[in-house]
């Protein structure tokens, strides 16, 4: 090798390893140079101190002697190279020259392509040559000197890197700071334009110039950079943003918001390309920034990041912990929130344990709503006969229950803590009500009570339940001790998703707690509603309609059955029964309970009609009372008739409360009431209306038109029968029902009028018996063939809604009648409760008034034709009136009769009712219209005019002979004929109306709300005589 | 991004008593609380700047990408933050005004206590 490169070039390095490595050195050879070089580590522990030494000697005479000279050779060399190249006045003369030709040649978009031998990079050398012997000075000159060469062939990388050697060399030299500072950055934008290809010469750029600001303390601005640093590539930046976050952090003084900001940002980088560690570790040193921050967007996404992050790495227990931070806070929207609870649930099911979340009040319980239903003497059929107001029940019951009991408040006596009264068992209600922001989807709550004071012996109940969003369900929860004592009602537990616990005490925030039941006084503390008093069990009925339907048709007739229930030991005996609606539902007979239905309405031959009427007596009581001897023994049921009327169309709520009483049973409480509810929806089906009219030709009898609307949508209705209630009446069809309504059914939106004669059937004066079924109050209007009986309407059943109806429609007067009408609907599409029976409707129509008319009326009878021979003498005829009296005072009645208008002064009335011009607006005076003219014009041939004209003209023709004036007196309800005579002088057809009625009716004692007229005149109505001579 | 403010008013104790966002940007879930951190970064500039000008209109002091945070300290050191995605510092500054009154008037209610959420 000497002989090769000559003996002052090679020098001899002895290397021998020492044994053992024993060999300790004091210091590693590199500790003055690298402070941070670990001392523990024993760089060379196989080489002996000597070896070492030869080694740095060796080394140091490699670069002073032969690298630093070649180098300054080199500098010399390239200095002279380019000081006659580009130095002076001529070269840069030159330079612009040259380049100027250049530049049209090469144009590309990274600027011109200089090779190494290119004076550029020539001069590019000399710097880094002179950079590395520090001499700054040269170094920079010499850049500079390039910097706008490459400036102007717009080689922009290469102008950044040489500003990039400007500024480190500024740097270096220690002066004008901003020098330094404005080539980094004019280098680290010259990168930036240049794009992601030279990211990496941006990034050390920007590092360089980091490091040169924070040796010179500007930390605030090397965080900047570090900022500015951040490209497209994720790790990178994410890296970049913690450095720029930790700089914040030591900034002074610190930012620590910033820090915290750029921990998150540089958190969510890393989270991105997967470095879920790093991203934890980022995100848990901004929490400790962000702990406490009322900023709460930023809380519950850190938090919550955090969490989830946590509980993709498997890190569940921690997960939770940070997820629990975000859940309870209200001023989240709901898809946060949704999304929030949604991966919370999913975490807490992962670990796999139940953790009980006292901060997350889901759901919500609405505290107002909460009731607690107990059962003292009170007792429910149903949940929804409870959450009856406790007013209606007790006006329900007023009349029914002992007064002592009724006075008497459980509670009050509760509070003087003296034990005597019972429940057997209190549900609580837990109104669970959900805020409309808080509820996922479909998620399943699970929720149980808990109660506190007895642990044992107590049934509590759970209850399964989902809630959808927004949903707000009742949730009943029952409590049944097993043994006497007290019990204390604490609150309620639930588990969520059967993972997440949750507890709602009702104590802690009982401020509008209302307990359903019983006055409270104001001293009571709530916690004392929800404590009871538990005693040994008692007699309990359970009751219910089974086959009570919850929609039917106005008119509805059915035979319902209430079943009594009593599962417990002992018989309860002394049973009352109150319905709130008698219109609706009634008691039955036993005898009916196992009748079959509609044939037991149907008309007997020896029915005894008195009987229903003395029940309904009874029955407007409103208070049924069972049979002495009946009493619901131990574990058996007892069935009671009960007749349901669907009376109006609307929403009906029927309240039913049974008294009962306890045997032998040495208890205070002696009696408990069972309370029903039940809600039906009765829709309108028939309308059916009545008028009636006085039939003018006969006396007692009326008109009677019905108008059948049938308002339903599909169904059909076959018409059976109308009935008018009482004795009095009798009705006869004016026209067979085929001809009026050949199918005998009524469809959807179909009108039926219907004609009847009614006719007033007097008793006779000895009205022992009246055989009803001479009277013919019945019509049948089915099929005339169908030979089903008629219902009777006089019967039980009937006869009581009957009476409820006359009650509810209308005071009672007499001189109305009453009309039952009933139909039947063959298909139970209703309810399907009985699809092969047909359903029976009736309607009842009370009071139709005959009272629209005068109390007084009047019937002419006589000869409608007479022949006479007028050359002997003038005739004489003689007419009966009938005069009735209606009303229920005694009348005077006035008879006058006017002499035939032309023969005398005629009586202004009697024209006036003819001229038809109400008397009132005629004042002293007037013209009378003339007889003659009436004569010129009536000579057509109309034969109403005729009958007018011809007894107009023979109106001199007959006069009222006989007293011309008649006072007599009728007794309420009396008869009275008054004899009329005329006398007629020639033949001709003679309208004898010119007569007036006077009548007075003389005041009753008691005005019975009779407002109608009391006095009234009355003109008589045509009676047409035909008088022919004789021969 | 398209048009979108925010505006929050921060009280002496760095907590938010007023928050109002408006802009038609539909926003993506992750960037919901964007504002809010940039706003809260930026208080730290706030404190270094407040002090060191008489004016309480400190136009745009930070900016984080192209949004752009402009702050209005008031005399009891209440920061008004917009930060806004395009900048026009007269339009800013009158806003700022605006809000400064109205937030007098609330703070002149009897019944709102300084440093409390401002609901309306």
């Amino acid at each position: 090798m000497r002989s090769t490169f000559g003996p002052n070039d090679c020098q001899l390095l002895c290397i021998n390893s020492s044994q053992d490595g024993q060999t300790r050195h004091k210091d590693t050879p590199w500790s003055t140079f690298r402070s941070d070089a670990l001392a523990t580590e024993h760089l060379g522990r196989f080489l002996k101190l000597d070896v070492l030494n030869e080694i740095k000697n060796l080394m140091q005479e490699l670069s002073s002697k032969h690298i630093i000279p070649y180098m300054e050779q080199k500098i010399r060399l390239l200095n002279q190279q380019v000081s006659s190249t580009r130095k002076g006045f001529r070269n840069q003369f030159k330079n612009l020259w040259w380049r100027k030709g250049k530049e049209d040649a090469l144009d590309t978009t990274n600027g011109p392509v200089y090779t190494f031998s290119s004076i550029e990079s020539q001069i590019r050398v000399l710097g880094d040559y002179a950079f590395m012997l520090r001499d700054y000075e040269l170094a920079v000159s010499s850049y500079r000197l390039i910097s706008t060469d490459y400036k102007l062939d717009k080689a922009w990388k290469r102008y950044a890197g040489v500003q990039e050697m400007i500024g480190l060399t500024y740097f270096m030299l220690d002066q004008s700071r901003k020098e330094a500072e404005y080539c980094m950055e004019n280098a680290f934008n010259t990168y930036l334009k240049l794009g992601s290809a030279v990211q990496q010469n941006a990034t050390r750029c920007g590092l360089w110039w980091i490091e040169m600001l924070k040796t010179r303390n500007q930390i605030k601005e090397a965080a900047t950079v570090y900022f500015r640093i951040c490209g497209e590539d994720l790790l990178h930046s994410a890296v970049m943003l913690e450095q720029a976050s930790f700089c914040y952090l030591l900034s002074k003084p610190p930012m620590l918001h910033k820090y915290g900001f750029h921990l998150v940002l540089s958190g969510d980088h890393y989270k991105k390309c997967d470095q879920i560690k790093h991203a934890i570790r980022t995100y848990r040193n901004a929490v400790s920034v962000y702990r406490g921050t009322t900023w709460n967007l930023i809380k519950d996404r850190v938090h919550f990041h955090i969490g989830q992050w946590y509980a993709s790495l498997g890190m569940y227990d921690v997960a939770v912990t940070h997820m629990l931070e975000i859940l309870a806070s209200s001023h989240q929207s709901k898809t946060s929130q949704e999304l929030f609870l949604r991966d919370f649930l999913h975490i807490v099911q992962k670990t796999g344990k139940t953790f009980e979340v006292l901060k997350l009040q889901l759901p919500v319980i609405n505290i107002s709503s909460l009731k607690v239903i107990f059962e003292d003497h009170r007792t429910y059929a149903s949940p929804a006969a409870a959450s009856i107001k406790e007013g209606v029940w007790r006006s329900l019951e007023e009349d029914m229950i002992p007064s002592l009991f009724a006075k008497s408040n459980w509670l009050d006596v509760q509070s003087k803590l003296i034990p005597r009264k019972y429940k057997e068992s209190n549900i609580c209600v837990a109104g669970e009500a959900n805020s409309s922001n808080v509820e996922p989807q479909n998620d399943e709550y699970k929720t149980s009570t808990s109660t506190g004071d007895i642990n044992s012996s107590l049934v509590l109940s759970e209850v399964d339940f989902s809630l959808e969003g927004g949903e707000t369900i009742l949730v009943q929860l029952t409590v049944t001790p097993r043994v006497e004592g007290i019990l204390t009602i604490v609150g309620v537990k639930w588990k969520l998703s059967s993972s997440v616990v949750g507890l709602h005490n009702f104590e802690s925030n009982s401020v509008n707690k209302r307990i359903a039941k019983g006055r409270r006084k104001p001293k009571h503390s709530p916690s004392a509603d929800l404590k009871f008093i538990v005693i040994k069990s008692l007699p309990r009925l359970q009751g219910f309609i089974p086959s009570l339907p919850e929609k039917t048709y106005a008119g509805d007739l059915r035979h319902l059955v209430l079943e009594l229930n009593n599962q417990s030991k002992f018989p309860v005996k002394n049973l009352k029964m109150k319905i709130s609606n008698p219109r609706f539902l009634n008691a039955g007979n036993q005898s009916y309970l196992n009748v079959e239905f509609s044939a037991c309405l149907e008309k007997k031959l020896n029915v005894e009609q008195s009987g229903g009427h003395a029940n309904a007596k009874k029955m407007l009581q409103n208070v049924f009372h069972f049979p002495e001897d009946i009493s619901v023994q131990e574990e058996t049921s007892l069935s009671w008739p009960l007749w349901f009327h669907a009376a109006v169309p609307g929403n009906i709520s029927l309240y039913i409360t049974v008294y009962y009483e306890m045997e032998n049973v040495s208890s205070i409480m002696k009696f408990r009431t069972l309370r029903m509810h039940y809600n039906l929806q009765v829709l309108p089906s028939l309308d059916v209306s009545f008028e009636l009219s006085p039939c003018p030709s006969r006396l007692e009898e009326f008109l009677l038109r019905m108008d059948v609307v049938n308002k339903t949508s599909s169904e059909c209705f076959q018409i059976h029968q109308l009935s008018s209630v009482g004795q009095q009446w009798d009705v006869s069809l004016l026209q067979p029902v085929d001809s009026i309504l050949p199918s005998q059914s009524l469809f959807a939106g179909q009108v039926l009028s219907c004609f009847f004669m009614l006719k007033y059937h007097r008793k006779s004066s000895t009205s022992e018996d009246s055989n009803p079924l001479f009277l013919q109050s019945d019509v049948r209007l089915g099929p005339p063939g169908n030979s089903e009986a008629l219902f009777d309407v006089c019967s039980s059943p009937l006869a009581d809604f009957h009476d409820y109806e006359r009650l509810y429609q209308g005071m009672s007067c007499q001189g109305n009648v009453d009309f039952v009408f009933i139909t039947q609907l063959w298909r139970g599409n209703i309810d399907s409760g009985a699809p092969h029976r047909p359903l029976l409707f009736s309607h009842h129509v009370c009071h139709c008034s005959l009272s629209s008319f005068s109390p007084i009326s009047w019937f002419v009878d006589g000869p409608r034709t007479i022949q006479h021979n007028f050359s002997a003498s003038p005739c004489g005829v003689n007419l009966k009136m009938t005069i009735n009296n209606s009303s229920d005072a005694a009348s005077s009645v006035h008879v006058k009769t006017f002499d035939p208008p032309s023969s005398n002064s005629q009586s202004i009335d009697a024209t006036a009712s003819q001229s038809g011009l109400p008397l009132e607006n005629q004042v002293g005076w007037f013209s009378i219209p003339a007889v003659n003219d009436t004569k010129v014009i009536t000579t057509d041939a109309l034969a109403k005019r005729i009958t007018k004209s011809v007894s107009l003209e023979s109106a001199p023709q007959f006069i009222w002979t006989g007293s011309s004036s008649t006072k007599l007196k009728l007794q309420p309800r009396a008869t009275a004929e008054v004899p009329l005579q005329i006398c007629v002088f020639a033949p001709g057809i003679y309208d004898l109306s010119n007569y007036a009625l006077n009548w007075n009716l003389a005041p009753i004692e008691e005005s019975q709300g009779e407002a109608n007229k009391s006095s009234g005149e009355c003109q008589g109505y045509p009676y047409y005589l035909t008088v022919l001579q004789s021969t | 991004m398209t048009t979108t403010a925010c505006f929050i008013i921060v009280s002496r104790n760095d907590i938010p008593i007023y928050e109002a966002e408006v802009g038609s940007a539909a926003k993506r879930e992750d960037a919901a609380q964007l504002p809010q951190f940039i706003l809260q970064a930026a208080l730290d500039i706030v404190q270094d700047l407040a002090w060191t000008t008489s004016a309480m209109f400190l136009k745009a002091i930070d900016k984080f990408n192209d949004l752009v945070v402009s702050v209005y300290v008031t005399a009891d050191h209440i920061r008004f933050m917009l930060l806004l995605d395009s900048r026009s510092d007269d339009g800013i500054k009158s806003f700022f005004q605006e809000v400064h009154e109205l937030y007098i008037k609330s703070l002149l209610n009897p019944l709102y206590l300084p440093g409390s959420r401002i609901t309306s």
